[in-house]
Formats: structure tokens, sequence, C-alpha cells
């Protein structure tokens, strides 16, 4: 039912097939800019997050993009059409609240129906897509209920139904996961990934959580200050990041201050500010690999070795003593302050020959191709 | 270690536990006295006392002052239902009512105003304005409506202006209405803001982003969530507006009865009759023991469950 | 409340039943011991220089305390009532015991004698009853004036626009003969005595008639009247007599003078057929503390020069014949004031009425003002 939501949307007057658009747009709140220029495309059918910090302008970006501000400069076009001037009412854009919003006078199966009685849908089509909403959502046994006597995942799920029951053409999500906690945050993961794969909808969603933006999206715009840092899929925002904000927002990573000593294509040699020399990978801009220019290393902590000896290796590895490690589960964390005063988190899926007592002394060491050399 | 076929003996730690739930019980029961006890001694003295003699001096007929308290009877009431204080009461509850609605229709829009779009930090100036006239004598305001409502008053010197031939309000029930509106509209302004300025404001954003109107979302989602604002402000104004009688005598003409006054002239009157007084004040207590019942029982009914 | 308050309350002067309203509520109080409805009788003792008065707003003002406290050391504390029903039911309540004097009018005058509210006046101790006119010196509602003295009159009459009604009204029976021309121009008093009595005496019964069929002829006299009343109003016709709103207002004569006083194009007509006189009078209640201070009160008000000078800087009418000798000929000759006594004879005081009249004349009250 919901692939045939495009169809009933004007065919998009240009050759675009963005669902969303943001050119150059700004956001100024009494004197203060929450957005600063930010330019997007959310490619039809794509499931985009926007990541950031709090206060890094995302919730008003997707604000922006669902109506309820308007921009200061720029433009938004939703379809390809300008929806500067459209009042959210008009926009064919659904969100999902934070706290999900929903209409606590309302019974669940009014709270769905909602979008549809104000369009004046006939009754008998009303009934009949507001039940195949609750099922999708699994929520068909709850329709007579009121919004306080659901649990949160029950309203997480009215709200997604009261959102698709409408057949938007993008699906706006902020922070939808945010009020649960962690094992239901999982499975709504998976029935969000579900349902936008069953649906073919467009989804943008907004989130601080880097997991989450990573597990779910096609695509991820990280934000910092108004400003989109990058834009790129989960793999490139991670493997790749441009900056030392997304390197360090994205998952863990050991940052290292220094300059660039030699260049060639496949590596740089970074000299740190405390006299290490690291072998990593070269920036992804050609313009940035000068000798002489600064620069900061980025090394995963899943990247780096540990052992009680002397690995067999020209470069990067580094002595140091084992701070602490705890044990997670699945990996153990440690922290290894090293000899020339850094400290570094390391990640092993277990620690080399048994037994390390804290405060012991140890070696780190990475492949060339495991850091990443950014420009500042 | 006890004999299995005995019955258990009674849990050893069900005794202290009973005297520990005892204790701070005894302290409880002083401590609500304290917080209770003077406003329970001033309900007692001045309401549930008071309103006990009322309802028995209305089952004596006839009684006077210096006569002895001797109840006989439902005389009274079956007068109370007369055609002619039927007529009264009505008019009185049909006043309440349209004050009730005239301040809802002018009091909301300038509630939803200071609540949801006025500059914060001007907020409680707007209500300080609006409170302002409470501080003059409704007599005073009422006197004021005489000047403007009148024949060649103020208003019919303005419309005159530009040619609208002059209204004749003044001695009518309209005048009443715009007299008791203005008298009771801050109390609705005060208890509609306090309900408005709690609303969830996501819920109007949720309603636009459904594709609900402006006007939509008023009538689907603004007036249900402050709906117990509506109830309450709306009883307020009605219970106080039936008990007026100033507005209704000073500018509602010859046939301006109300049954406050009518009350009123039971005691103070040139023939005064307490036990009649008495029935009818009883009778104005039930119907608005009843409004506020109703209001307890529908109000916030879905909050509720 | 304090006496300098009332100077400024001057211009609304007599049987203003709405400002003291709330007021009256508070004399409203049961005093149940057995269940005896409001019998009590409290006196609060008070310092023997201090004098609390309960009058009528507009009977004392700043220049009349000080003289008499700069002749007898006493402080006089007046306070407000605004009607007599409210006056008695204040003192029933018990919570007039500190008043040593009280201002009740004629009728009421009867019924706190009925009620033995009043105490017998020590004559021996007044001086001046003989100076008072004639027909005050042994009153209807007071044989002797064994409980009270007067100190003020006046009569009910209409009050009209002497410019609009020409030739001008003379009678009762000029409202019903003109009403379609004066629709809704006509404010009657809101008080059921007044207005009934007004149209049982152009019937030519009493205002005291205990007829029962006359009150309701009376009654349906005042239906045909109806539609051209305006509004049942003691003191609101003041300010809309002198705008035109209304074109004649019954009214009592001591507000009449003071409206004309301000408002030249006004006339006051004392009814051909008769209309009812009321007199105003100061009594001791039985409750009263400080009893010197309420004679040495008594008797400053019966010196004619006293009487003189309040009455012509209050604008009411002295029942003082040497007092009235005493004030200046214009208002001498004021016979809104001091009507001729020819024009008196067909007027009456209002009497206490048996119950079932009262209720009588109630029930058809409540009719008129609510049908």
């Amino acid at each position: 039912m919901f692939q045939s939501a495009t169809e009933t949307q004007a065919p998009p007057r240009t050759q675009s097939d963005c669902d969303v658009e943001l050119r150059k747009v700004f956001k100024v709140f009494n004197g203060e800019t929450a957005v600063r220029g930010v330019e997007l495309n959310v490619r039809r059918g794509e499931f985009f997050s926007i990541l950031g910090p709090s206060g890094c302008g995302k919730t008003t970006t997707l604000r922006l993009i669902a109506g309820f501000e308007t921009p200061s400069a720029g433009e938004i076009l939703i379809r390809g059409e300008s929806a500067n001037q459209v009042p959210p009412y008009r926009r064919p854009v659904n969100t999902v609240f934070q706290s999900y919003a929903l209409f606590d006078r309302m019974s669940v199966r009014d709270n769905v129906a909602f979008g549809l009685k104000v369009k004046r849908q006939n009754p008998s089509e009303i009934d009949d897509r507001v039940d195949r909403a609750l099922q999708l959502v699994k929520m068909e046994g709850f329709a007579k209920r009121f919004p306080k006597q659901l649990s949160g995942g029950q309203q997480q799920r009215v709200a997604l139904a009261r959102a698709l029951v409408n057949r938007p053409a993008v699906l706006l999500l902020d922070e939808p996961l945010g009020a649960l906690d962690l094992k239901l945050r999982k499975e709504m993961q998976v029935e969000l990934t579900n349902l936008h794969q069953d649906l073919g909808l467009t989804f943008v969603m907004v989130t601080h959580d880097q997991e989450e933006a990573l597990s779910l999206s096609d695509r991820i715009a990280v934000m910092k200050d108004g400003r989109i840092e990058q834009i790129g899929s989960p793999e490139e925002i991670y493997d790749r990041p441009k900056t030392p904000f997304v390197a360090d927002f994205i998952g863990d990573t050991n940052l290292f201050k220094g300059h660039i000593e030699e260049c060639d294509r496949g590596s740089v040699v970074l000299r740190t500010d405390t006299g290490l020399k690291l072998v990593v990978r070269p920036p992804e801009d050609p313009n940035d690999r000068t000798v002489g220019r600064k620069a900061i290393a980025s090394v995963r902590p899943e990247k780096i070795r540990l052992s009680r000896s002397a690995p067999e290796t020209e470069v990067n590895y580094f002595e140091g003593r084992l701070q602490h490690a705890m044990f997670m589960g699945t990996h153990v964390h440690c922290v290894v302050k090293l000899t020339s005063g850094e400290t570094l988190t390391v990640r092993q899926s277990a620690l080399p020959e048994g037994h390390l007592d804290d405060r012991a002394s140890v070696y780190v060491s990475w492949g060339p191709n495991d850091g990443l050399a950014l420009s500042v | 270690m006890s004999i299995t076929t005995n019955p258990p003996p009674e849990p050893p730690k069900l005794k202290p536990q009973t005297e520990a739930s005892k204790k701070p019980f005894g302290s409880r029961w002083l401590g609500q006295l304290v917080l209770l006890g003077p406003a329970g001694i001033w309900l007692l003295l001045l309401l549930v006392v008071p309103t006990l003699v009322i309802l028995e001096l209305s089952l004596v007929a006839d009684i006077r002052p210096g006569d002895v308290v001797n109840p006989d009877g439902f005389a009274n009431y079956l007068r109370a239902f007369a055609p002619l204080n039927l007529t009264v009461i009505g008019r009185s509850i049909s006043f309440a009512l349209g004050t009730t609605i005239g301040c809802l229709i002018l009091g909301f829009p300038v509630a939803y105003w200071i609540a949801l779009q006025a500059p914060k930090k001007w907020r409680n100036l707007l209500l300080l304005g609006f409170i302002l006239p409470l501080w003059t004598s409704s007599l005073l305001r009422s006197y004021a409506w005489i000047t403007i409502l009148r024949r060649t008053g103020v208003l019919n010197s303005i419309i005159g202006i530009i040619g609208i031939p002059p209204l004749e309000l003044m001695n009518e029930p309209p005048a009443v209405l715009i007299g008791m509106t203005y008298s009771f509209l801050p109390y609705m302004v005060l208890i509609l803001y306090a309900s408005l300025e709690k609303l969830d404001r996501r819920l109007l954003e949720a309603s636009a982003d459904l594709g609900a109107t402006p006007p939509e979302t008023f009538l689907r989602v603004t007036v249900p969530q402050v709906f117990p604002g509506i109830a309450a402000g709306g009883l307020l104004v009605f219970i106080t507006s039936l008990g007026d009688f100033i507005n209704p005598e000073l500018l509602g003409g010859a046939s301006s009865m109300t049954v406050a006054r009518l009350i009123y002239n039971q005691f103070l009157g040139q023939t005064p009759n307490w036990g009649f007084g008495s029935a009818l004040s009883t009778l104005l207590i039930l119907l608005v023991s009843i409004a506020i019942a109703l209001l307890l029982k529908y109000g916030d009914r879905d909050a509720k469950v | 409340m304090s006496p300098y308050q009332l100077s400024s309350d001057r211009h609304l002067s007599r049987r203003h039943f709405l400002k003291a309203g709330a007021a009256a509520a508070s004399g409203l109080a049961l005093s149940g011991c057995g269940w005896t409805l409001a019998n009590v009788r409290t006196t609060i003792d008070t310092p023997s220089d201090v004098l609390y008065l309960y009058t009528w707003a507009g009977y004392t003002d700043d220049e009349l305390i000080k003289e008499f406290y700069d002749e007898t050391g006493i402080r006089v504390i007046a306070d407000v009532f605004s009607s007599n029903e409210e006056m008695l039911a204040k003192l029933q309540a018990g919570a007039g015991g500190a008043y040593s004097i009280i201002y009740p009018s004629d009728y009421m005058v009867r019924k706190m004698v009925s009620l033995d509210w009043l105490v017998d006046l020590d004559r021996d101790r007044l001086l001046g009853l003989d100076e008072l006119f004639p027909r005050f010196q042994n009153p209807g509602y007071d044989t002797q004036n064994r409980h009270s003295i007067p100190m003020s009159w006046g009569t009910t009459g209409l009050i009209y626009n002497s410019r609009k009604l020409q030739p001008n009204p003379t009678d009762w029976d000029y409202l019903w003969d003109n009403r379609q021309q004066l629709s809704k121009r006509i404010s009657l008093l809101n008080d059921g005595r007044e207005v009934i009595g007004a149209a049982l005496r152009s019937l030519g019964y009493s205002y005291n008639t205990t007829n029962i069929d006359a009150i309701r002829q009376a009654y349906q006299k005042l239906t045909e009247l109806k539609s051209a009343i305006a509004t049942f109003t003691s003191d609101a016709w003041t300010s809309q007599i002198i705008t035109g709103d209304l074109t004649i207002a019954m009214c009592y004569s001591a507000d009449a003078v003071q409206v004309i006083e301000e408002s030249p194009g006004t006339a006051y007509l004392l009814p051909d057929s008769g209309s009812s006189v009321w007199t105003d009078t100061m009594a001791i209640p039985r409750t009263a503390p400080n009893i010197e201070g309420a004679y040495a009160w008594l008797n400053f008000m019966l010196r004619p020069d006293v009487s003189a000078r309040v009455c012509e800087r209050l604008s009411f009418a002295t029942p003082n014949q040497v007092a009235f000798g005493l004030l200046p000929e214009e208002v001498q000759n004021n016979d809104s004031l001091f009507p001729p006594e020819s024009a008196l004879e067909k007027s009456e005081e209002l009497k206490p009425l048996p119950t079932e009249v009262g209720e009588a004349f109630d029930l058809y009250w409540t009719r008129l003002t609510s049908g």
C-alpha cells in the first residue's frame, strides 16, 4: 500500500531524483545562527541520517524540512518544488516526534486516523488504512487504548503508524529511538530498517547516536555548529572521515597532533608534537598533502595491536604502560600511556598472553594503512 | 524444624510490622491535623455550619427574625417552584449562561494570544492589565457601563459619527450580558491562560504535520487539550454570575429580577421570609453542586483513564 | 469607617441599597442559641469620649463632627447603612453593639418599638423638643417622640425634564396618560412599597391599605405602564435625568433637590393626588453604650443653629421650626425641600403592614420586576 504513495503525489517538475534538497539554508533565532548554509540532497527511497552532538542544528534542519521553521535564507525543495512558502500542513512529509507527541486525549485509533480525518477521506477507507498501518507496526490489538496506557516502545509504534498512514513522500524522524532503553532501541532499529525496506519511502532521521546512524542509514550527514562537516555512506564516514571532528565523533579514535614530514602517493609521515613518527594514509584532498603542513593523525582503537614484547615491524610501534583494562564482553577496552606522554585507547578482542597487570609494560602498533592523516 | 501437622505458626515478624506501621500512622494523623486543622475549622464554621443552618431554615414556612426554628415541611420549596419564581431562576440561569459563553468567546482568543504568541516578557504585564479592572468596585464598573451604553452615551456618540443609528442596549438584557461579561472576563482569561500555558506545543506541530489547517488544529487538538480549563473557567464564571445582581439591576431595566436579588429580598427586604430565602439558596447551592459534579465526572475523563 | 469618607458621598444620599450590599451580607449571620433566629442583644462598651453612629450616607460631614468634638470633646465615628432593613438586620445579628445612635425612618421606628429595640427617651434630658414644627412634635409613628427625634424629612415624587414636558406634569396619572411618548424614558424607585403605593394613591387608595384586592389593582395598573418603564432604580436615575436619557423619574425629594441645583432644566413634583412622606429620626438602641454621649448628640442636633447649618450644607429639610426660620429665604421658599402644608395634606407616611399584606406587596413587586 505504501509503495503507491509516490504515485498519488504530483510528479516532480525537475529531473531531480531528490525528495529533499536544501540549498544554502540558514536559520537565525534572535541573533543566534542555528543553521549555517546547509546544503544537502536526500535521494528518493534513501535512509538519510543527520548526525551530530546536541546543539549542532540537526533538529532545526529537520524542522525546516517539516515546515515548523522557515529558513532565514536559502531554499528548501521537496520533490523538486520550493517549499519555503508551503505551511507544514501542506507538505508531503510527516514527522515522528522526539517524544512522540501523541494526542493523549485520543485513542490509538483516533491518533492514527487523525491525518486521514483532516484530509476528509471517506470513513471506510480511513478504517481500512488505519487497520493496515496498525498491523504494520504490530499494534492492531491496542487500537482502543490511550497513549498513557502504552509503554514507550508501543507509543513509538503508534507515532510511526500515525505518520506512515498518510503515505508521505518523506518520513522525518526526530531522535525516534532516543527515549527507549537499549534493548528496545535495538529492536526498533531492526524494525525501522525493515519498514524502510518494505515501504521504499524516503526516511530522514535526526540522531545524536552515531551507532544508530551507522547501522541504519544509507547516507549520513555529520553536523557541527550549524554546518555540515561531511556527507557520505557509513563506511566513508567511518573509514575516511574528512575532519578530526568527524573522526572523533564517529566511533572512538586516537588523535595525534603534528605536521607532515614526508609525503608520497600512498602514505605520509607525520611527526607529532611530542616527537613520535607515524606512518599513515594521506589526507583525502591532494591539496592537503604538503610537507610541513599541520595535520592530525587518527587511529581507531580496534586497529591497534597490543603486545608484551616489541612487534616485528619497523614503523608505528611504541612503548608504554597499561593504565587499565576493562573487560566489556565482546572485547577488552584498554588505556595505554605511551612513554612520550600520549594516552591511547586500544580495543582488543582478547588480551595477549593471558593476564596482564595494571602498570605492565606493553607495546602498541598498527599498520601504515590503519591510520589516516586529517588536515586541520 | 517444627511439626508439620500443626497449623503454621503466625510468622513472628508480622507483629513488629504492625507495631511499626501503627506508630507513624498515629503521628501521621497528628501531622494531618496540624496541616488541615486551621482550614478545616474555617471550612466547618464558615461553610458547613451555615449551609446546614440554611438547609434547616429552608424547611420552616414563614420564619422571620426572632421566631423559633421548627422544621415543618417543604412548603418553601413548593413556593420556589411556582411559575413566577421559576421565571426568575430561569432568567438568572440564562444571564449566567450567556455570560459564560460571552466570556469564553472573548476570553479564549486573548488567553491564547497571551499564552502562546505574545512575547514572554510581556505576558505578566498583559495579564496584570486584565486583572486590573478587578481592583475597582463592581458597582463602579456597572455605572461606567451605564455611561457607555445609555442612549446618549459614549457608544452611541461614537457610532453616530459613522452614521449608525443609536442602539437601545441600555436597560435591556444585552446590557446585562455586556456588563457581566466584562466583570467576569478576567477570571476566565486567567484560568484559560493557566491551561493554555501548559499546552504541549508539539501537539500543535504534530497536528499541522498531519495536515490539519490552523482552524482544524484549534478545534481538534487545542480545544480538547484545554478542555479542563474551559470547563473550570466556565464553571467559575457561571457560578459567580449566577450570584450577581448588581449588573442585572443597574443595566437590565424594568424586568431584571434575579434569583440573587430575590434571595436578598427575603432576608433584607421589607417583608423578610428567611425560610423561603433559605429554600431558594439551597436550590442555588444544589444547582451549582450539580454543575461541579458534572465537571468532576466528565471534565477530565480522558486524562484519568 | 472614617467619618471623612462621608462627605464625598453627599451626592447620593439616601437609601442606596446597592452600595452597602456587601456590608449587609456581613449582618446576615445567624445567632443560633436555642435556634431562635437572630435575637441577640450585645453591647460593646466604648470609651465615653467616642460615639458610634449608624446613619444614612449624607447626614453627617467632617464639619459637623468637628463642631461636636470642639464642644463636647467626644469623637464621633459614623457608619452608614443603605436601607432600614439592613440596619435592623445588623443589629439583630448582634453586630451593632457599639452604636449609641441609630437613624431609623418612621416605619422602622414603629417596627423597632414593637420589637422593643429602642430606649424610652428621658425627656428631662432633652432640650428644644418644643422648637420642632407642631406636626413633628407628636408624629404618627412615635407618639410624643417617646423613642425618636426627627432630624430630616421629605417626600417621594417625580423629577422631570421641565423643558421637554410642557405643560408640566401634576400627578401620577401623567405617566399613564403619556406612556407612549415617554416609552423607556421613565424610571421608578427600586422599592415595592413606594411604587405600588403610588399606584394605589392614584387609584384613590391609601399607601397603607390592607385591602389585598386594591394592591392587585395597583399591580394591574402598573403592568400597563411596564413597557414604558426603563428601569427601577433608587440612585442610577440621577445622571440619566441630567443627560436626558430619562425624562421623568420617581425619586426622593432630598435627592431631587441636589440634582436640581446642578441641573436647572429639571423640576420636582409632589403629585396632586398625594404621595408618601418620610421622616428620618435619631434613636438610641437598647444595646447602646455611652448613653451620656448619645444624649449629648441628640441635644446638639436639636439646636436650631446646628440644624439650620447642616441642613443647608447637606440639602435636607429640617423638622425644626426655629432652625427653618434661620435658613436663607431662597431655601425656605424651595418647594421641593419644604412643600406647602396644603400639598402635604394628601400625603401619608408609610406604616408597617400586617405580614400577609406585606407578602402581597412582595409578591406583586416580584411579578412586576420579573415579568
